[in-house]
């Protein structure tokens, strides 16, 4: 059923979404077609991970799917890269083919089979650290195998449907989203009790606040402002969002999206001077600035890109701000995205550290840290978020489902997860602490689930908002 | 008929040793090159973003710990796996075994001469299990002179080519049984070429092993020459297949493959991305 209520330009986007998808059909020769042009754009780095693995297997355990099934280590989910590999690019492949594990999908199963693969993987990274040959299988599995599948119209909805509305720039025409945008600015600056920054042309610091921050935690997008205001820096923030949560289509592995989008976030950057840009998003956002960025632009963007954990620790030891000591027993669970992905580890401890004498690590810190198992699109396959987003968007939730297969492959993937965030809430529960603080809405929203569906009472608080509580 | 390099051709020992050695070299090197070519041809610049420094500090142990990790996940996770895969095969078979077995060392010395430095320096293993326990059994003093002439000294209790060939043995037959259960299992990632590579590391143990017993196989009570000929011939014969196979295979891993990756990760993620 589609509202009629939504603006003519969100529901071409809607429709755009919708025309990618396609959960039933099969068509050879794209898929031919995808798997020649996907390959063809390997680099030195991927064909060492394509052509070097051993399948020696040890990465398995490391994977927050593995225990839901052996078929789910990172090892066996990324082989079936390398057998289209093996068929498309090597002579011996093409020429001995399945006595060489060398084979292409050829029907619609294999592309179902494929597309489950691809969501029981977070990109977390633990197979990369812990792989003898340093192979990131995430990267096979995420950088191939996702954009096979999502091209050829295995894509949830929901992500087709956002991937098109922030490439398209009309999330903030869907009237409930701007207003929780404008709902939380506006009670950021009654808690700032002063107009906000918007805009401010050569600023220190520019706030990067996308619409799925303010969606997901509103209290660390107040707080990091109230952080930024007490320090005396000269900052600003967007007056509106640039976008939802870029690059989504990074996600489902529309590069050419993910370029867009990151192009035109720059672009509107840039062009106010800042010197810095702060990330509140720990997860996917954070290591797409920060690193990835450069690669897209062909050159380092006109400002540093800090997480808002890092500019906190920067501000404490210059002593900007000041925080109460409590004694709360809290820890820190580390995005994958953050910390195994782009290196932050250390920063959101000490700062954490400042904050409480309560604080304790988790057993599994740090470069060995726990996936939560919502990564990598996962957070997003479950019914409550398809019913909560078709909620916003005033559609029906049956809008958002292609149809009873991809209902059937949605509540696979939840049930899947449940298993996965079993070892994640155990990690918690041993740590003995009260309070989970971390940086990413999926681990947020992934932790908080995982804790009520096994019993355990916690409370998981974004870091910025932890420390604006503290503020003194 | 005499070679021109010497000895004749006329079993497998020889064709193994003045033959196919350099029939199984040149496939290695132009396998080796094909295999670094197709890396390098697919190398792409691009615009990397500025590394986080954490310091030399950080840079060494990351490096440290980006070979170490692994192992010390495999312990906890897989300990049967690592005590087979990485301390049978791996320590105690590839790096002893292959190159400092006396045997061995006197072999590769006559294709690459400066290679009887280890002979020299007595950094080789003995063969026998025998005559290396005599090194803390016998009561004539002092032992290591008599029965080892190496810098081991009551190590070779356990390091010599006896004992580590019946590890590695162990070892593979292991991992073989591994792969056989995985693919029982219906894993998509156990591969035909891992039976065939692990198969021949086997044949070679097994061949190796059996030639340095000087195994009768027949009843007499005297030695076989020919059979032992036989049977070394096989076991070289291996070995140079293994060699001329090594860039087509997992054996790669060695040459290029594991180092490669290893300093792969620590440059991009403890290096670049400065995880410590």
């Amino acid at each position: 059923m589609m509202a009629t209520q939504l603006p003519p330009k969100v529901l071409e986007a809607i429709k755009e979404g919708l025309s990618k998808v396609d959960w039933e059909g099969f068509d050879k020769s794209k898929v031919d077609a995808l798997i020649a042009e996907i390959l063809g754009k390997v680099d030195a780095v991927q064909l060492h991970y394509l052509e070097n693995c051993v399948g020696c297997a040890a990465c398995a355990p490391a994977c927050p799917y593995y225990v839901v099934g052996e078929e789910y280590g990172p090892v066996e989910k990324a082989e079936h890269a390398r057998h289209m590999y093996r068929k498309e690019a090597t002579i011996l492949g093409k020429l001995l083919g399945p006595l060489l594990n060398a084979k292409k999908p050829s029907k619609a199963e294999h592309l179902d089979m494929l597309v489950e693969l691809v969501y029981r993987c977070t990109n977390c990274g633990a197979c990369y650290v812990n792989c003898p040959f340093g192979i990131d299988s995430g990267a096979l599995i995420k950088g191939l195998l996702a954009p096979l599948v999502s091209r050829a119209g295995r894509i949830p909805v929901l992500m087709a449907v956002f991937e098109a509305a922030e490439r398209k720039r009309v999330f903030m025409d869907i009237p409930a989203l701007r207003q929780i945008w404008q709902d939380v600015m506006a009670k950021a600056e009654q808690a700032l009790g002063k107009p906000l920054p918007y805009d401010k042309e050569g600023a220190d610091y520019y706030l990067m606040v996308n619409l799925a921050d303010a969606m997901f935690y509103p209290g660390a997008v107040i707080g990091a402002m109230r952080i930024l205001d007490k320090a005396g820096v000269n900052w600003t923030l967007p007056k509106e969002p640039l976008a939802f949560r870029p690059p989504i289509g990074a996600v489902v592995g529309f590069g050419d999206s993910a370029r867009e989008v990151m192009s035109f976030v720059n672009e509107s950057i840039e062009k106010l001077r800042p010197k810095n840009v702060v990330v509140l998003d720990g997860g996917f956002v954070y290591p797409w600035m920060r690193f990835q960025l450069p690669k897209v632009l062909g050159r380092r963007p006109s400002y540093k890109v800090l997480h808002i954990t890092e500019l906190v620790v920067q501000l404490l030891r210059e002593g900007r701000i000041k925080l109460r000591r409590t004694d709360d027993p809290v820890t820190w669970h580390d995005p994958c995205q953050l910390g195994r992905r782009a290196g932050v580890t250390k920063e959101p401890v000490e700062a954490l550290r400042a904050a409480s004498s309560g604080f304790r690590l988790l057993p599994h810190h740090g470069a060995e840290s726990y996936c939560c198992g919502g990564g990598g699109g996962i957070g997003c396959l479950s019914m409550q978020m398809i019913e909560m987003m078709a909620k916003l968007m005033g559609v029906d939730s049956s809008m958002l489902l292609s149809g009873e297969k991809e209902k059937e492959f949605i509540l696979k993937t939840q049930e899947a997860w449940s298993i996965a965030v079993k070892r994640k809430i155990d990690d918690v529960k041993k740590s003995g602490a009260k309070t989970v603080v971390t940086a990413c809405p999926v681990c947020m929203h992934s932790i908080e689930g995982g804790a009520k569906l096994y019993g355990l009472d916690i409370k998981v608080v974004h870091f910025a908002e932890y420390i604006a509580e503290r503020l003194e | 008929m005499v070679e021109p390099l010497g000895g004749s051709a006329g079993d497998i020992y020889s064709f193994a040793v003045y033959r196919f050695f350099w029939v199984a070299l040149a496939i290695f090197v132009f396998g080796s090159v094909y295999r670094l070519s197709k890396l390098v041809l697919r190398w792409r610049r691009v615009v990397k973003a500025e590394p986080r420094r954490r310091g030399a500090g950080a840079a060494i142990v990351g490096l440290i710990r980006t070979f170490l990790d692994p192992i010390i996940f495999s312990i906890k996770t897989k300990p049967y796996d690592f005590l087979a895969g990485m301390v049978a095969l791996h320590l105690l078979g590839v790096i002893p075994l292959i190159f400092l077995l006396a045997h061995h060392v006197v072999f590769f010395a006559y294709w690459f001469p400066p290679y009887r430095l280890i002979a020299e320096k007595g950094i080789w293993i003995p063969l026998s299990m025998t005559t290396s326990t005599l090194e803390i059994t016998s009561p004539i003093y002092p032992a290591s002179t008599h029965f080892t002439e190496t810098i081991w000294g009551p190590l070779v209790v356990i390091l010599n080519g006896d004992l580590l060939a019946l590890l590695a043995i162990l070892g593979v037959t292991f991992k073989l049984g591994v792969k056989v259960m995985e693919q029982a299992h219906g894993l998509q990632h156990v591969r035909w070429s891992d039976y065939f590579s692990l198969g021949l590391l086997l044949f070679i143990l097994v061949t190796g092993y059996a030639a340095a017993r000087h195994h009768p196989l027949t009843d007499s009570t005297t030695l076989d020459v020919a059979q032992y000929r036989t049977l070394l011939g096989l076991h070289i014969l291996g070995a140079e297949i293994l060699l001329a196979i090594t860039p087509f295979s997992k054996f790669w891993h060695f040459v290029f493959g594991y180092w490669y990756g290893k300093l792969h990760e620590w440059y991009d993620v403890r290096l670049q991305k400065g995880l410590v």
